[in-house]
């Protein structure tokens, strides 16, 4: 008979898989050029336990940034066109935690205002007290395609806080997770990508039937993922997770310009310290994907964002004045 | 003025997130810092069109809470170092001085000062009191005062002081508060020229006041130094003891101080002359009694036709010498059918007479050893201040309730009168009583209640200062703690906290009442619109036997002053010109 899981993920945040049909993992495969035999050879794949010997760093860093669209604007451009536009705030902030003393705190956080549009007169705009820098957008900027336009400025600030964070507290032993993909950040030393949300299958259909097999704490050996964004990767399995095959996936990867001995500590590294970090479902509606760092980080900087009403109405109001 | 330019004394921020008020706001304090209860802290507020508003306050609450966290086990996560989270501390402060009176509230924002110096002294309202009693430190180890207009009746008098025995010390503080106002010198000549009239109601401790406390330390001593007081004992004690039940020589019942102590007792003339059979009876005004008239015409018959005689009295052509026969002499007449209308009037019927007899006889046991005719007469034995010593020290705790009752009253009434006859509110006469609310219960109505009133009512203007003690204000005649500008309050009952006589207490105060030291007072004073926490030093004079060290000399004396033939009388002990050869 078929079991029933329940997802632990609140459905408004969509499915920790964004699977087929049956839960049965990730749904469109991917195209990439994948070699399995990084670790161990193909046919020998099985779950990886922690190995006794494996380090645990007593600083790690999170990184995660925030995003928030407080308006959408229209100009009024002098020939009679009319462009779209966003204001939106954005934050990112490092948690610096200290596993030896106990102590997470918040190491650097940054937050960011812009005006997304791609009229070609506007500039900055002011509300209150804050300020929006325009932001120009090529091509004709539709107003559905401008909240994806955010995403490269609070990538950028990520990159430069994470950087700032290091600067001022690093033992030179220290993790730094990224929330997401690697893609850009993946110059940064010591630092692994943490990808919460499986869309893709990598693994050939031997390999990839070892990953619901993974009990709580174990993940799956290193594999390369050939392509522009790729680099080294493995799965591992949270604890908290509600037993569906796929719940409490997560991937993990880190630069492709580490070598292989390397990426394979990373991983022994990963699998000893992110599972302290999993959250419980009762308190995070991703759970346990969403780690517990990063979601008192995204609250700390959802709080800096400041009132949505009151930018809205700021917004409103100066706009209305300046005419 | 209060001057807030000491930028380094920062403490923290007025928060935005709670409303901000001209009487209360949140503070919350800066990273790193801190605030106690009791800080006293001043803030500013800048206005367009006038000269800044100085905000001083108390802190009357503090708290921290974790800011980040949204489960309560979220604290485990934090102190494991997974989630970022920040202690922030906040502190209440209510407002106790704005200057100038421009009630605004302080700007969320505002950076708030820790006072001290003049700063503090103004918050407190220190630098009004033209006249200021030390009377203890605060939390912050600084003096604090109490404002001497309200105490020696300028502005207001009396001191009401509530707490549950033993942990409060409400007698250590009213004798210390004694001690300051007599030696800090801040009354003038009226301080020096006091007097102190002290009823010792429970054990003998407060019968060492003289003495000089061996367990004193250098801590305590620089404590005194500190507030401007020397650390000594009371230069002036005067003690009075009842005599020894059954013991006709009439010697003092001490157990522990065996020199400088005098029998007080009353001559059967000075009963009927004086007419104290009143205060015999605990309910003798009450208006449901029929007995009150008996009692009434009892004392008149007596006052009229006793004759003194040789220590003892002659009525009816019979002589009377102890307590016991002139009760029985009076039952005697009261019960016989010829004699009863001339003592109790004619229309009194048997069962008054009978309720009445019944309570005379009942006071035959307690009251026998006070009211004596087999005394000389000559002899002194009443308890007067303005001839006594600066402290005079009534002692009771040997006495049956009924004898505790009668002495304080007559004791009382006697004193009151001196000063209405005198005319004057000078000298200032203090009156220390403890269990206040056997003395002048909220319910019913009997003679003693009534000087009490009195004294609560009029002795302002006459110069009589009462410090009433008592474990609950609530049972205590309302006039009476109406009418004392300064409550003090130390360890309460929970039950009794939350009565509408401790009103004045903020509710945090409230909380903590329940848990004060021994030695921490909360101070309510008309000036301050917060009462102030007090500790007050260890007495410097001995309050029991064991730290007492030597007598002073002038007791000593008094040994030989209790057998002394050629005693002068309304002598005062301590005057080098006292012995009359």
């Amino acid at each position: 008979m078929t079991r029933v899981f329940v997802d632990a993920w609140d459905p408004s945040y969509g499915a920790s898989f964004e699977g087929g049909e049956g839960g049965d993992g990730p749904g469109s495969s991917s195209s990439a050029q994948v070699d399995v035999e990084v670790e161990v050879p193909a046919a020998e794949w099985a779950p990886i336990d922690v190995s006794a010997g494996a380090r645990v760093p007593d600083v790690v860093f999170l990184v995660d940034g925030v995003r928030r669209n407080d308006a959408q604007v229209w100009t009024a451009e002098d020939d009679g066109t009319s462009y779209a536009g966003l204001a939106a705030s954005f934050a990112a902030g490092v948690v610096r935690c200290d596993l030896a003393r106990g102590a997470a705190e918040l190491a650097v956080a940054r937050v960011s205002r812009g005006l997304f549009t791609a009229s070609p007169s506007l500039g900055d705009v002011r509300a209150g007290t804050v300020r929006y820098e325009v932001h120009r957008v090529s091509g004709p900027g539709e107003a559905s395609k401008l909240p994806a336009a955010v995403q490269g400025p609070l990538t950028a600030l990520e990159i430069e806080i994470s950087s700032a964070a290091r600067d001022s507290g690093s033992d030179g032993t220290d993790l730094l997770i990224v929330d997401g993909p690697l893609r850009n950040r993946r110059q940064l030393p010591r630092t692994i990508g943490y990808v919460k949300t499986q869309q893709k299958h990598y693994l050939p259909a031997a390999q990839e039937a070892i990953v619901p097999r993974l009990r709580p704490g174990q993940r799956t050996p290193v594999f390369q993922i050939g392509t522009v964004w790729g680099g080294w990767s493995w799965y591992l399995r949270l604890p908290g997770s509600s037993g569906a095959p796929w719940s409490g996936i997560v991937r993990v990867e880190c630069s492709p310009e580490l070598s292989p001995e390397q990426a394979i500590e990373l991983a022994e590294v990963s699998l000893a310290t992110l599972p302290r970090f999993a959250s419980s479902a009762y308190k995070d509606p991703r759970a346990p994907q969403n780690l517990v760092p990063i979601a008192g980080l995204e609250r700390r900087l959802r709080g800096m964002l400041g009132d949505a009403r009151v930018l809205h109405r700021a917004l409103a109001r100066d706009s209305a004045r300046a005419f | 003025m209060i001057d807030v330019s000491d930028e380094t004394s920062s403490v923290g921020r007025v928060l935005g997130t709670a409303d901000a008020t001209p009487l209360q706001f949140w503070t919350a304090v800066t990273p790193g810092s801190y605030l106690q209860l009791d800080d006293v802290v001043v803030t500013r507020r800048d206005l367009p069109d006038r000269e800044p508003v100085t905000i001083a306050g108390v802190v009357t609450q503090v708290r921290a809470r974790h800011e980040g966290a949204q489960f309560d086990s979220d604290v485990f996560a934090i102190a494991d170092g997974t989630l970022p989270a920040m202690v922030q501390e906040a502190a209440e402060i209510t407002t106790t001085r704005v200057d100038p009176e421009l009630y605004v509230p302080p700007a969320p924002g505002a950076v708030v000062h820790r006072a001290s110096g003049d700063a503090r002294d103004a918050a407190l309202h220190f630098d009004r009191m033209e006249r200021r009693v030390p009377m203890g430190t605060g939390r912050d180890g600084v003096p604090v005062f109490l404002n001497a207009d309200f105490l020696d009746g300028t502005r207001g008098a009396h001191v009401s002081i509530s707490g549950i025995s033993g942990v409060a010390t409400k007698t250590s503080f009213a004798t210390f508060l004694l001690y300051s106002v007599f030696r800090s010198g801040q009354l003038g000549a009226d301080g020096t020229n006091a007097r102190a009239l002290i009823f010792n109601v429970k054990g003998e401790d407060l019968l060492f006041l003289d003495h000089p406390n061996t367990k004193l330390d250098d801590a305590t001593r620089s404590a005194y130094a500190l507030l401007g007081l020397p650390a000594a004992p009371f230069p002036d004690v005067r003690v009075y003891a009842p005599p020894r039940a059954g013991d006709s020589s009439g010697a003092p019942d001490v157990a522990s101080r065996l020199t400088g102590v005098d029998a007080f007792y009353w001559t059967l003339a000075e009963f009927c002359e004086k007419k104290l059979l009143p205060y015999v009876f605990a309910d003798a005004d009450d208006e449901r009694q029929q007995y009150t008239m008996v009692v009434h015409s009892v004392t008149a018959h007596l006052a009229r036709y006793a004759v003194p005689a040789e220590g003892g009295i002659s009525i009816d052509g019979q002589r009377i010498s102890s307590y016991q026969d002139l009760v029985d002499h009076v039952v005697e007449q009261l019960t016989d059918d010829e004699t009863r209308s001339t003592w109790a009037g004619s229309a009194v019927n048997m069962g008054t007479v009978n309720a009445f007899a019944r309570r005379l006889i009942g006071s035959k046991r307690d009251l026998s050893r006070l009211i004596r005719g087999d005394l000389a007469q000559r002899r002194p034995h009443q308890i007067k201040t303005a001839d006594s010593a600066q402290v005079t020290v009534v002692d009771l705790h040997n006495l049956p309730d009924r004898a505790q009752r009668f002495v304080v009253g007559v004791t009382l009434k006697t004193e009151f009168e001196e000063k209405e006859k005198a005319g004057t509110g000078r000298p200032l006469l203090f009156v220390v009583l403890d269990e206040l609310n056997k003395y002048a219960p909220r319910e019913g109505s009997s003679p003693i209640k009534e000087v009490l009133l009195d004294i609560a009512e009029r002795g302002r203007s006459l110069g009589v200062i009462l410090i009433g003690a008592q474990q609950t204000a609530s049972e205590v005649e309302r006039r009476i703690v109406t009418n004392s500008a300064i409550r003090v309050v130390g360890r309460l009952d929970p039950a009794e906290a939350s009565r509408p006589e401790y009103g004045f207490l903020p509710p945090a105060m409230r909380q903590r009442a329940l848990l004060a030291r021994p030695g921490t007072m909360f101070v309510n004073q008309p000036d301050i619109p917060v009462p102030l926490c007090v500790e007050f030093p260890f007495p410097a004079w001995a309050t029991r036997k064991s730290e007492s060290g030597p007598p002073p000399a002038e007791t000593l004396r008094s040994i030989v002053q209790g057998a002394d033939p050629f005693a002068v009388i309304g002598g005062r002990p301590g005057a080098d010109d006292d012995i009359p050869f």
